[in-house]
C-alpha cells in the first residue's frame, strides 16, 4: 500500500525520479538529522562511555570493558531494578492501551455531554508531569483524597506509596490518568477512519454490536493501536518523574524503574560509567520489546 | 545519475556525522581541578560592570537583604539568584558545576557536601581568606570548610535544634512542660510517655514530629545519644558502621514511634512545621528558623533543649551552609568580595538573616543577633539553649568524600523503617548499597 501511494505521487508530481529522491531528501533531512544528533549519537555516547571508569577525583578515564555492565548486573539493588521496570512494562502498557481502547469506542458515540467528558479525560495531558505528580503526592498522603474517598464509601484507609505492595500499581495509576486521554486520541482518530460502509455491510449480515467490533473495527484499527501500544511502550520505559517526586525508588525498592536508577547513579552519586552502562540497558530493553510488537502485530499490519 | 546521487548524499550525511560528533565531544571534557589565582588585592572590581550569578535552595526574599546590602557598596554589580528546590540542589550541583558550566558564580555548598566538592573541583580554591576567616567564625565554623590542607568555602550560617512543644495540649492532658534548661532536658523515653499520653487523652492527633524527619541530619543526634557513633569510620572516612547497637537501638525507637501513632507517617519535606501550626501534634523538633516560623502561627507554644536518650549523651543537629565559588566561573574578583561580604564582613553575614531565623556564622553577627530571638514572648529561653547545645552538645556531620552518596541512601531506608521494613534486614542492603556506591572513591 505504501509503494502504492509513493508511486501515485511521483506520477503525479511531474517530477523526474532524480528531482523527486532530492525532494525527499530535503524534506527527511531536519528529521533524520535530528534522529542522528539526538538519539542514534547520544545512545553510541552513551555506549562508548559505558565503557570507561571515570576517576572521581582527576576526572581520568580508564578502559575497562564489559566491568560496568557485570558489576550492574551482579548487583541485587539493580537485579531488582530491571525486575521491576520489566514488571511495571508488562502491567502498565496493556492497561493503558486498554482503557484507551474502551473510552475510544465509548467517545466516538454521541451522547449527551460526550464532548464535555471527552475534553476532561484529555485534559490531565495538559499538566506537566512533575506537576501531576506533586498533586498526586498530596492525593495518596494517609490524609488525603484518596482515603478520603475510601472512607467515604466505608472501606479501609490503604498506604498506597508507603505500602511496598501498592506503591507500583499507585504509580501506574497516576501516569494512566494521565496518559490514557492522550492515546485515546490516536485510536478516536483511528475509529473515525473506518468508513461507515463497512458498518453498514456488517450490520446487513447481521451482526449486533460485539461482533462488529471484533471482526470489523479491531483489524481495521490494528494500525493505530500498533502505533499507539509502541508509543506507550517507550513512553513508559522512560517513566522517572513520578519515582523522583512520590517515592525515590521506594518503598524497599518496589518502584525503583531503570530511568530513575540512571538519573540517581549519574546526578545523585556521579557514577557515569555504570549511569551510562544502564543506559544502554534501557535502550536494548526498548528496542527488544518494540520488536516484540512488531512481531506480533505484523499479519495485522499487512492488511 | 542514481548512483551518484547516493554517493554525494552519503558523503554529505558522512560529514555531517564526523562534525556532529566532535561538536558533541567537545561538550564533554571532564572536569580538572583549577590552579586557583587569588585575586589580586589590587584588582578594582569597582571599575567594571558585573553581573554574578548565585543559587540556593532558599527563596529569594531570604538573600534579598545581603544581595541588596552589597550592591548599595558596589553598584556595578548586579547578582542574579536562583532558587533551586533542595531535593534537586545536589544534582544541579552535578550536572552544571560538574560539566563546567560558567553560568553559576557563587553557590551555596551543604557543609557534609563540601569534601567531595572539594575532592572533584567543584570548588574554587579560597584560602587567601584564611586568616579573616579564622577571625571572624568559631572554631566548628572555621574548620568545616577544609579539606586537603586547604580551605574551599566560607560558612554563612550555623544551626542547632530544639524542641516547640504546644501547651495547651500538655495542660489538656495534664502533662507537665519539658524544662527549658539544657542540664535538666527530658529523655526521649519521657517525650513517648508524654506524647502517648496527649494522644490517648484526645488532646492532640500525633505526639510529636521530627521537622527533617528522614534525613541523616536530624537522625544523626538521635544515633549518637544511642552510643551508635556517626555511622562513617575508618581513616578514609569509607567504613560504614551502621549496625551497631546504638543505631539499632535508635532505629527500632524510631520505628516504634510511628508503629505506635506517636509520629506520624507520610508527611515529610516543608509538610511537617505546618503539622505544629495546625495543632496536629504537641511536640515538634525543629530549628532557629521555627521561631521564626512559628511566630506567625496562633500556637501557645513554649521550647525546650533537644531531647537525648536515657543514660547516653546529650547530641544536637549542628553545621548549616557555606557558600562557594565555581572555579569555572568568568567573575571571580567579584565573586570573592561577595563571599567576604556575606560571610567574613558582621553586617553582610547578619543581612543573611534577615529574612529567615537561623544562626549567623559569624561570631559578631551571632552576638548580635541570638538576643533578637527572644522578642516573641513564646520563645522566652531559645537564646540560652542555642549557645548551650552550639558550645556543648553539637555534633557535626562526618567529613566523608562520600557524604551525598551516603545521605541520600540513607534517606530512603528512613522512610522504608518509618513505614514498617524490617530493620536489620534494610540496614545490611543499604550498607551494601553505599558500599556499592563507594566504589568510586576506591
Amino acid at each position: 500500500m505504501a509503494r502504492g501511494f509513493g508511486l501515485m505521487i511521483y506520477w503525479r508530481s511531474g517530477l523526474k525520479k532524480k528531482e523527486l529522491y532530492w525532494a525527499l531528501l530535503v524534506f527527511l533531512a531536519p528529521a533524520v538529522l535530528a534522529l542522528i544528533l539526538m538519539r542514534i549519537i547520544p545512545a553510541a555516547q552513551a555506549l562508548i562511555e559505558s565503557l570507561f571508569k571515570t576517576n572521581v577525583f582527576s576526572g581520568e578515564k580508564t578502559f575497562i570493558g564489559l566491568e560496568n555492565y557485570f558489576s550492574l548486573f551482579a548487583n541485587p539493588d539493580f537485579q531488582n531494578t530491571l525486575f521491576v521496570t520489566i514488571v511495571f512494562a508488562l502491567l502498565v502498557n496493556p492497561i493503558q492501551v486498554f482503557s484507551a481502547l474502551l473510552l475510544a469506542l465509548l467517545f466516538v458515540r454521541k451522547f449527551p455531554f460526550s464532548r464535555f467528558l471527552r475534553s476532561l479525560i484529555i485534559f490531565p495531558v495538559a499538566v506537566p508531569p512533575a506537576v501531576s505528580a506533586v498533586m498526586w503526592s498530596a492525593i495518596y498522603r494517609p490524609d488525603g483524597l484518596a482515603n478520603s474517598i475510601l472512607e467515604a464509601l466505608g472501606l479501609a484507609p490503604q498506604g498506597f506509596i508507603l505500602d511496598q505492595r501498592q506503591a507500583l500499581m499507585s504509580i501506574i495509576v497516576m501516569l494512566s490518568w494521565i496518559g490514557v486521554g492522550y492515546w485515546m486520541l490516536f485510536l478516536i482518530a483511528g475509529l473515525n477512519d473506518i468508513p461507515d460502509e463497512i458498518y453498514e455491510a456488517a450490520r446487513i449480515d447481521g451482526a449486533g454490536y460485539l461482533r462488529q467490533t471484533v471482526s470489523v473495527t479491531m483489524p481495521l484499527l490494528i494500525r493505530p493501536l500498533s502505533f499507539v501500544l509502541v508509543a506507550t511502550t517507550i513512553s513508559n520505559f522512560l517513566v522517572f518523574a513520578p519515582v523522583l517526586i512520590l517515592t525515590r525508588g521506594g518503598p524497599v525498592g518496589s518502584t525503583s524503574l531503570l530511568m530513575y536508577d540512571i538519573f540517581v547513579r549519574a546526578y545523585s552519586f556521579g557514577d557515569v560509567g555504570r549511569a551510562n552502562a544502564g543506559v544502554f540497558i534501557l535502550v536494548l530493553l526498548m528496542i527488544t520489546a518494540v520488536s516484540l510488537q512488531f512481531f506480533l502485530l505484523r499479519k495485522g499490519n499487512q492488511q | 545519475m542514481k548512483q551518484n546521487l547516493i554517493k554525494r548524499s552519503l558523503k554529505t550525511a558522512g560529514l555531517g556525522l564526523a562534525s556532529a560528533l566532535i561538536l558533541t565531544g567537545c561538550a564533554t571534557t571532564a572536569v580538572e581541578p583549577s590552579q586557583s589565582a587569588a585575586p589580586s588585592p589590587s584588582e578594582d572590581i569597582t571599575s567594571q560592570t558585573a553581573t554574578l550569578a548565585f543559587i540556593g535552595p532558599e527563596a529569594p526574599e531570604v538573600f534579598q537583604p545581603v544581595i541588596d546590602g552589597f550592591t548599595e557598596l558596589y553598584p556595578n554589580i548586579t547578582i542574579n539568584y536562583e532558587q533551586i528546590p533542595f531535593d534537586q540542589l545536589a544534582t544541579t550541583i552535578e550536572q552544571r558545576i560538574g560539566s563546567g558550566d560558567s553560568s553559576i558564580d557563587i553557590y551555596t555548598v551543604d557543609q557534609p557536601w563540601l569534601a567531595q566538592y572539594a575532592a572533584k573541583g567543584y570548588l574554587e580554591d579560597i584560602s587567601y581568606f584564611a586568616s579573616e576567616a579564622e577571625a571572624a567564625m568559631p572554631a566548628a565554623m572555621y574548620e568545616v570548610n577544609f579539606y586537603d590542607d586547604k580551605m574551599w568555602a566560607l560558612s554563612v550560617w550555623n544551626s542547632t535544634q530544639m524542641m516547640f512543644y504546644n501547651k495547651d495540649m500538655l495542660d489538656s492532658a495534664g502533662v507537665e512542660y519539658p524544662s527549658s534548661n539544657p542540664e535538666e532536658r527530658w529523655t526521649w523515653e519521657e517525650i513517648d510517655a508524654a506524647s502517648k499520653k496527649v494522644v490517648d487523652s484526645g488532646s492532640a492527633e500525633f505526639g510529636f514530629l521530627l521537622e527533617q524527619v528522614v534525613a541523616y541530619y536530624q537522625f544523626q543526634a538521635i544515633a549518637e545519644s544511642a552510643g551508635g557513633g556517626s555511622g562513617i569510620t575508618g581513616d578514609d572516612m569509607l567504613s560504614l558502621d551502621l549496625a551497631n547497637a546504638g543505631w539499632t537501638k535508635a532505629l527500632n525507637w524510631y520505628q516504634d514511634s510511628f508503629k505506635n501513632g506517636l509520629q506520624p507517617t507520610g508527611v515529610g519535606g516543608f509538610d511537617t512545621g505546618p503539622m505544629f501550626s495546625d495543632k496536629k501534634l504537641a511536640f515538634f523538633v525543629g530549628g532557629p528558623w521555627d521561631v521564626g516560623i512559628f511566630g506567625a502561627n496562633d500556637v501557645n507554644w513554649g521550647v525546650a533543649p533537644h531531647p537525648y536518650f536515657q543514660g547516653g549523651e546529650a547530641a544536637t543537629p549542628t553545621g548549616s551552609w557555606s557558600w562557594g565559588m565555581n572555579p569555572a566561573s568568568l567573575n571571580k574578583a567579584a565573586a570573592a568580595e561577595f563571599l567576604k561580604y556575606a560571610a567574613i564582613n558582621p553586617d553582610g553575614n547578619l543581612k543573611t538573616t534577615e529574612a529567615l531565623t537561623v544562626i549567623p556564622a559569624n561570631q559578631a553577627a551571632a552576638a548580635k543577633y541570638l538576643p533578637g530571638l527572644e522578642s516573641d514572648p513564646r520563645s522566652a529561653g531559645v537564646a540560652d539553649i542555642m549557645l548551650y547545645e552550639i558550645q556543648n552538645t553539637a555534633r557535626t556531620r562526618p567529613s566523608t568524600v562520600g557524604y551525598v552518596q551516603f545521605e541520600s541512601l540513607l534517606s530512603v531506608a528512613l522512610e522504608d523503617i518509618r513505614n514498617g521494613a524490617d530493620i536489620d534486614s534494610r540496614i545490611k542492603a543499604l550498607m551494601a548499597s553505599i558500599d556499592d556506591a563507594w566504589e568510586l572513591f576506591r
